[in-house]
């Protein structure tokens, strides 16, 4: 198997556990909604993801109460856009990530420079 | 909504059965709304309907979860349904024929005892005479019958609690009605 197939594999595996932590961090600077989660993730080829991807996602951090969610009408004449707010709970599992991915951090650079 | 992009909905909707209609239409609206801001910068039908790939896909995906944790033959699920089963069965042969008796009945009873002592209070006072009287008799210790007026008193008493009684058992029958149901939903999925 080539470099370029098994490292594909190797970033969609890092990209399934960094999305939740992305999304929730983009979200817990202020409300968003799907399409601008989408677009900004575009920004980073590592963290760019589909419909297919993101939807359910924000569907389970709201199923499991990290998220909470409201429609809201567009000034554009466009149909109503969903908005997700990051809850309590959001906030208290985001900081548990945001700690663990530090830990991540640290002890890939401890590796590197032995 | 373009013709494409509408059927393209209703096909992930289609997919989508397993979810309850008020989630399912939640989710099918942010879609169409995602669908719009994509048709907002310039995309063209066909393009948007390739990002999103086969409804099929994109509905599994949020079936993901679901499917985890159904997919193929579960004893333990197996198990829970038939005891769900029996012990609804059996005690719903026995509560709900029970419950629908006693509510309607209690309830009448408890309208029709006042009113009849009323009426033989009423005889009584005014001395109307009205046929069949000596039929309607109050005994409260077993023995003796009361003073119509006393009767009367005692009959409001019960009335009112037959009455309660017979809305309490419509409430539990409803009770009982949702619960099952709510079990078995949960059983289910």
């Amino acid at each position: 198997m080539g470099v370029n197939m098994v490292i594909d594999s190797w970033k969609s595996q890092i990209k399934r556990g960094t999305l939740e932590f992305c999304i929730l961090l983009m979200i817990s600077k202020r409300p968003c909604y799907g399409y601008e989660i989408m677009n900004k993730l575009d920004t980073w080829p590592v963290l760019s993801a589909k419909e297919s991807t993101i939807y359910p996602l924000l569907r389970r951090l709201l199923k499991d109460g990290f998220l909470s969610s409201s429609w809201q009408e567009t000034a554009e004449g466009l149909p109503p856009r969903k908005y997700y707010t990051i809850t309590d709970k959001g906030r208290e599992y985001l900081a548990a990530m945001s700690q663990e991915w530090e830990n991540l951090l640290t002890a890939v650079k401890g590796i590197e420079e032995e | 909504m373009e013709k494409v992009l509408e059927s393209y909905l209703e096909k992930v909707s289609k997919y989508l059965k397993r979810i309850p209609v008020s989630e399912r239409a939640d989710i099918v609206k942010e879609i169409e709304s995602g669908m719009c801001e994509l048709q907002n910068n310039g995309k063209t039908s066909a393009e948007i309907i390739e990002r999103l790939g086969d409804p099929k896909n994109l509905a599994k995906a949020y079936l993901g979860d679901l499917l985890e944790a159904g997919t193929g033959f579960n004893w333990n699920r197996f198990l829970a349904l038939c005891a769900f089963y029996s012990v609804a069965g059996f005690s719903g042969m026995i509560i709900i024929p029970s419950l629908a008796i006693i509510a309607p009945v209690f309830i009448v009873f408890g309208v029709l005892t006042p009113v009849m002592a009323f009426v033989k209070m009423a005889d009584y006072i005014l001395g109307l005479g009205i046929p069949y009287m000596e039929n309607i008799q109050i005994v409260f210790n077993g023995i003796e019958e009361l003073n119509p007026v006393m009767g009367f008193a005692f009959a409001a008493a019960v009335g009112i609690l037959l009455y309660m009684a017979g809305k309490g058992a419509w409430k539990l029958l409803l009770m009982y009605c949702k619960k099952t149901s709510r079990i078995k939903d949960k059983l289910l999925l």
